[in-house]
């Protein structure tokens, strides 16, 4: 299944990849999308830096999936 | 390729400044001394965090033969930084305004008469500071509440760099077996035996002259250029001998922006040389990385998926930092063909000194890691270490998706060297043990770091009328022979002798536009810049030496011993002075100038080239202290064609010792932020004594993209030492000592517990049997 990036419209086959393609950019509008979905950006990148396993990107994967099934 | 062409690269050549170097001669910023000159000194923070409430400079202003204190106050307040495009990475003032960040970060400088008046008027400053809470791990600033070392840099999270490739996800699944460990990489002083230092010269015209102990005046230059709000070209930057660099000299450094600053204050000229103390506390260092990596493999020993995690310790500012923290990613895939590779690495503020390049830039460390996890993965599978190596080794023309291409690769010939050395060896001595790392460099970085428009290497070569050479050339020597390597490239290209060539360098008024010596490009790109111009060079003297000779258009001239002739009947020829004295006469004059340049078109993300090698450590362990004694370092290495044997075997000598320094005993020992063991008394560097013998066995290959086939043999060879290392020891003594540097202690302790747990085993299987 395709998943495109909500703010480039970049496309991989998995949230999860969207997700660590949202942090590698990191840029201003990624940024900004991540905070605009009530979690922090920088939250998620420290709890993977932090933690075992992969709760930051898989967060973020999880909204990516919601959003894409929204839209 | 025919080696007997040559005539001077691969010849055994004695460095060009050799002579002046040995005997005392050759002079360096820190000898210099200029008329009218004052001296110069830093007042530097004594706190790790803490903001300057006010700085009363009076008193030091009214003792005798002070001349001027600055502040923070007195600059344009800007922001020092070497990714110029992304200024949220330009974040060091240099002098400090509002906030100091560590131990060591400059206030205040002042300029007088005489180097003790300047020390004691430091003494004399005022500085109110409002202390801050401070936080000195990297895993300790990430957390919620900890202190925010810079404004808006929501806890300290400095970079985040990721590399990834194939599914590593999806392989884990399919491997037999997965290893997970956590390793910690120290920390390391550069210890140069020159300081850092400066002499600025502000004339009446604007304009300001610099000599510096640098390892790339282009980029002291252009960084000053911002900071001082002068045109590039309105600054001349001048580097006398370098009394070595290792990484610690590439970014724009407190003596040089203080010593600008006064100079263009006072219009006098004003030198600065930070002492030892200061040295190791206020320059820059390597980064200590903590490490996860993830393993799989097939129960064959195919490597299937690596994943790696590392959290590197930024200290105060960004300085080179991002760089090392995508370079440990990408060479801890090195030097194995990972089908499925995923690297997150985190580059965290704390209140440290900052931390940056140092030798290997970030490859030591991916290395020490790698290279131990390697051997444990061999062991879980009862692999034979270098078997492991070769079967998962990289090989020629292989592709590392989105990042690089590897053309040249003698890796597998390099294993097969190191084999039959072990085999050689035989049985060892008790406590004795071999251990082994594989590795792979760059030669030379593809980043544009400065956005500069010009090209990465530059060099002119001048033909006078007297058949003498000039060449022109911006690539900085700081003690690695690369004024050698290219004054030999631009001998070989034009068929003159070493003599007739006079070297030109250190001078950005002068000198061509070259990057300088980081990231071991010297080499490479230089060298194919030098290359490039001295054929530009020669190419019009052939022109002219066709009249003369009037060869049929399927011949070939060349340029030997100073005669021009058939390339293939040496006999017909004229002279080469006759032919530059004829050129010149038909250039109206002027003199024949070649002009040659080099950057890396479509070679990747990393660097055009790659130098691969496998190093076996031979080491004693004594088990009642603890102490790893260096026995034998044998390295078995490939860089292309080697331009010249003695340079490359003194960089494998001083890069191998460098990195068994960083392993066994070089530690930067803090407390609350400040180094302790800020001389060469309490920080332990290795000494002539514990120099082990060493041999190098040299593969052959030849690198496509290199000047006449050679790559890097500089940074390259301080990156298997620490992992040969921590695997000779374990294959000695069978304790794995996975957090540097690995001390006695930790050795002894390490003996202990394994003793322990083979006392309770035992005495576990005779309970059982009981
Ligand atoms: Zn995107």
């Amino acid at each position: 299944m395709e998943v495109k990036c909500p703010v480039c419209n970049k496309q991989r086959n998995s949230s999860m990849k969207i997700a660590r393609h949202i942090f590698g950019t990191g840029d201003k509008s990624h940024r900004g999308w991540v905070n605009s979905q009530g979690v922090s950006f920088t939250d998620l990148l420290i709890a993977q830096a932090m933690e075992a396993g992969n709760r930051g990107f898989t967060t973020l994967a999880e909204i990516i999936e919601r959003v894409q099934e929204t839209a | 390729m025919n080696n007997d062409k040559h005539t001077v690269v691969g010849k055994r050549i004695p460095n060009v400044d050799g002579y002046e170097k040995v005997t005392g001669s050759a002079k360096y910023t820190i000898d210099m001394v200029l008329p009218n000159m004052l001296h110069g000194k830093i007042l530097r923070s004594p706190h790790p965090h803490a903001r300057i409430v006010r700085i009363d400079t009076r008193r030091a202003e009214q003792l005798p033969g002070v001349k001027i204190v600055l502040t923070g106050k007195d600059t344009l307040g800007r922001k020092n930084g070497i990714w110029r495009s992304y200024r949220e990475l330009c974040d060091e003032e240099i002098l400090c305004r509002d906030k100091v960040r560590y131990v060591g970060d400059a206030v205040a400088t002042l300029a007088a008469t005489q180097e003790d008046i300047a020390e004691e008027a430091l003494s004399l400053i005022d500085v109110e500071y409002e202390i801050l809470p401070a936080v000195f791990n990297p895993l300790d600033a990430m957390k919620e509440g900890a202190p925010e070392i810079h404004d808006g840099c929501e806890r300290n999270m400095n970079v985040y760099r990721q590399i990834e490739w194939g599914d590593v996800e999806e392989a884990f699944e399919d491997c037999d077996h997965i290893r997970e460990d956590t390793f910690y990489c120290s920390s390391q002083a550069h210890a140069c035996l020159e300081t850092h230092c400066a002499i600025a010269s502000f004339s009446h015209d604007r304009k300001l002259t610099l000599w510096t102990s640098s390892q790339s005046p282009y980029y002291t230059q252009v960084l000053l250029s911002d900071m001082l709000g002068l045109r590039e070209g309105d600054i001349k930057v001048l580097k006398p001998h370098t009394g070595g660099g290792f990484g610690g000299k590439l970014s724009l450094d407190s003596a040089q922006y203080c010593t600008s600053l006064l100079s263009m204050k006072l219009m006098r000229p004003v030198k600065i040389v930070l002492s030892r103390a200061e040295e190791f506390a206020a320059t820059k260092r390597r980064t200590p990385i903590h490490y996860q990596l993830k393993l799989g493999a097939k129960r064959d020993g195919t490597l299937l998926a690596k994943k790696v995690r590392a959290i590197t310790e930024g200290g105060a500012y960004t300085a080179l930092g991002g760089t090392a923290l995508y370079l440990t990613g990408f060479f801890s895939s090195f030097p194995y063909k990972y089908p499925n590779f995923q690297y997150d690495g985190f580059r965290v503020y704390t209140n440290n000194e900052a931390t940056s390049a140092c030798r290997g830039f970030g490859a030591p460390q991916a290395n020490f890691v790698s290279e131990s996890q390697v051997d444990m993965m061999a062991e879980d599978l009862g692999i034979d270490p270098v078997e492991i190596r070769r079967k998962n080794g990289m090989t020629p023309h292989h592709e590392i998706p989105d990042q690089a291409v590897i053309q040249s690769c003698g890796l597998q010939q390099c294993l097969d060297a190191i084999k039959k050395y072990i085999r050689k060896r035989g049985e060892l001595p008790p406590n004795h043990g071999i251990g082994v790392s594989a590795y792979g460099f760059m030669s030379g970085g593809i980043f544009n770091w400065i956005d500069t428009p010009y090209a990465f290497s530059a060099a002119m070569v001048k033909i006078n009328v007297d058949g003498k050479v000039d060449l022109f050339t911006g690539a900085t020597d700081v003690g690695q022979g690369s004024n050698t390597t290219l004054t030999m490239i631009c001998a070989e290209e034009l068929g003159v002798h070493l003599e007739d060539i006079t070297l030109h360098v250190g001078d950005t008024s002068v000198c061509p536009v070259d990057l300088g010596a980081w990231g071991s490009r010297q080499t490479l790109m230089s060298g194919n810049a030098v290359k490039m111009a001295a054929a530009e060079a020669k190419r019009q003297l052939l022109e002219v030496a066709c009249y003369y000779l009037k060869p049929n258009i399927v011949y070939d001239l060349n340029i030997k011993d100073h005669w021009i002739h058939f390339t293939e009947r040496p006999y017909r020829r004229v002279s080469y002075f006759d032919v530059v004295k004829d050129a010149i006469r038909g250039k109206e004059g002027n003199p024949i100038l070649g002009y040659g340049h080099y950057t890396p078109h479509g070679k990747g993300m990393v660097s055009p080239a790659y130098s691969f090698g496998v190093q076996a450590v031979e080491v004693k362990v004594d088990t009642e202290t603890g102490q790893v004694d260096l026995v034998h370092i044998t390295t078995a290495h490939e860089c292309g064609k080697v331009i010249n044997p003695i340079g490359l075997e003194g960089q494998v000598e001083g890069a191998s010792i460098m990195a068994a320094g960083w392993t066994l005993t070089e530690d930067m020992q803090t407390r609350d932020g400040k180094i302790i063991n800020d001389n060469f008394r309490d920080y332990k560097l290795l000494l002539a004594e514990d120099v082990p013998k060493m041999t190098l066995l040299e593969v052959d290959t030849y690198e496509p993209e290199g000047p006449y086939g050679a790559k890097e043999a500089g940074e390259g060879l301080t990156i298997p030492t620490g992992a040969a290392i921590a695997n000779a020891i374990y294959n000695a003594v069978g304790v794995r000592i996975k957090d540097m540097p690995i001390t006695p202690e930790k050795v002894l302790r390490a003996l202990e517990k394994k003793a322990a747990e083979e006392k309770d085993s035992e005495q576990f299987v005779a309970a059982a049997s009981a």
